[in-house]
């Protein structure tokens, strides 16, 4: 058996019903981390696969459920982590919503809800996360963003810019906890195939993926792959980085 | 991380290559560990880390810039009939100087290591790379001195540009073909090639950092490792900072 990357580490992971934070639960699991998986609404299904991946890999890995968005439940999600008396060595902000609209008909309502969702939710989230990394002098922080947020993508406009605050708010984090032994970098995920891509046309997406040098789509795990990279000690050095994991595009 | 996997490190014999080649054997891979001359402590280096972490490790010999020697060594990794699955460019020099004093002859032969040999390097392993079913990944060793500018490395600065320019056409030219190119840019590692610059002016670079220390050589090592290994296997066209948060 290879090296497990994160052998002993506990880490937080959001957005950990589906897609991506789905696998990267997995991918921290068969690396030795333990888990807790936090999924805005309760499900058997992900209580088992939770269980099953607990069993499999000898780890604990711990359903969290609470809206985002809704900063008492955050609150009460923060303290149930907190009575685990457990350090937070890792949190991946990967919870996130997708939207696409043209800049002439993007609503305020709709320009609401994504950056609450995608930038202030989850940078609520972190701050009470960080001040636990603070106390006990190291942690990494992983924030799932996009390439739209570097490219600018037609129809993109507001889920590009909630995207784009996210890696601003990292590059900052970077620059204030670095000394406090904190890291925090940025993923900038291409096309990949999670349900988030029923949101464009089927041509749409095969045109860009035919625009990339590797003329492939991601998979989650490349992302989740890419997480455990920045969550372990291999990226010990890198810092307010943006990670493109997008093929080349 | 690198189990089953055989890979060509230029630059071995000492620093971040020697610190690579380690690092890369303790993970599992074979490596064809390049370096200029033989010497009795890296034949014995070698041979330890093939004991010690059950791989094997052979020793390449041949000046980057000498074609014929470079064709030869080339040869040699053929004639082995092993894939090729990484090949990471670390070979390199810097020769500073302020844009004013700097020569045209300084200028030629710091691209001459820094950039065509590698290109010429490189074209020969990807060759080697095509017939190989698997994925593969090519890493070039930049620099930030290449994305920021650094007083006094005109030359190094250009040449590790240079290369990025290169990785970027090459991505867009092999990564369909299943060859990944990437990029790393380290700032300032704890090195013999910064025991030149004095105290002080690595002091300043400290206090700018948001890690506020040097890197070390594994620090790099370790992203390399990444980027040879499958965990990587949907990022090319990329330049990856190992840089501590410089600013």
């Amino acid at each position: 058996m290879a090296k497990k990357l994160l052998e002993g580490k506990n880490a937080i992971v959001t957005g950990s019903a589906r897609g991506i934070g789905h696998k990267t639960v997995e991918v921290f699991a068969a690396h030795g981390a333990n888990i807790w998986a936090c999924a805005r609404t309760h499900s058997p299904e992900f209580d088992s696969y939770c269980t099953e991946l607990a069993k499999k890999y000898s780890v604990t890995v711990k359903p969290v459920y609470f809206e985002l968005t809704d900063l008492d439940q955050v609150k009460a999600a923060v303290k149930s982590i907190m009575e685990d008396k457990l350090p937070v060595d890792v949190l991946v902000n990967n919870a996130g919503i997708t939207y696409n609209a043209l800049f002439q008909m993007s609503t305020k309502e709709l320009i609401d809800k994504t950056l609450n969702i995608n930038f202030i939710a989850p940078y609520l989230f972190s701050q009470y996360i960080v001040k636990l990394m603070v106390r006990k002098g190291s942690g990494t922080v992983v924030n799932i963003a996009s390439s739209a947020a570097l490219d600018g993508n037609s129809g993109r406009s507001i889920y590009g810019a909630s995207k784009a605050s996210v890696i601003c708010a990292t590059k900052s984090m970077a620059e204030e906890l670095g000394e406090k032994g904190i890291r925090a970098n940025s993923i900038a995920p291409g096309i990949t195939q999670t349900d988030m891509l029923s949101s464009m046309t089927d041509d749409v997406i095969n045109e860009t993926i035919m625009s990339t040098d590797s003329k492939q789509p991601g998979t989650p795990v490349d992302i989740a792959n890419a997480a455990l990279f920045l969550a372990s000690d291999l990226s010990s050095y890198i810092t307010g980085q943006v990670l493109r994991v997008d093929g080349g595009m | 991380m690198l189990s089953n996997k055989n890979i060509v490190i230029t630059g071995a014999l000492q620093g971040i290559g020697k610190t690579t080649l380690e690092y890369f054997a303790s993970n599992g891979a074979n490596v064809w560990a390049c370096a200029q001359k033989p010497t009795y402590e890296f034949e014995t280096f070698c041979k330890e880390l093939e004991e010690k972490f059950c791989v094997w490790i052979k020793p390449v010999y041949f000046d980057l810039t000498n074609s014929d020697e470079m064709k030869a060594a080339v040869k040699t990794i053929q004639s082995s009939k092993q894939p090729v699955d990484a090949l990471i460019n670390i070979a390199g020099m810097a020769k500073d100087a302020i844009f004013h004093m700097v020569s045209m002859d300084t200028i030629k032969l710091v691209f001459e290591v820094n950039f065509f040999s590698q290109i010429q390097f490189s074209q020969y392993i990807t060759k080697l790379m095509l017939r190989n079913p698997n994925p593969s990944s090519v890493v070039f060793v930049s620099s930030i001195s290449a994305l920021d500018g650094n007083v006094g490395q005109l030359a190094y600065g250009s040449s590790k540009a240079a290369l990025i320019g290169a990785m970027k056409t090459m991505s867009k030219e092999l990564a369909s073909k299943g060859i990944r190119i990437n990029v790393i840019a380290p700032g300032v590692i704890d090195t013999d090639m910064n025991k030149v610059v004095p105290q002080e002016v690595i002091d300043e670079k400290i206090q700018t950092m948001d890690i506020k220390r040097l890197g070390k050589p594994s620090e790099v090592a370790s992203v390399l490792a990444f980027l040879a290994s499958d965990l990587s296997k949907h990022i090319t066209g990329q330049v990856i900072r190992i840089d501590g948060g410089i600013k």
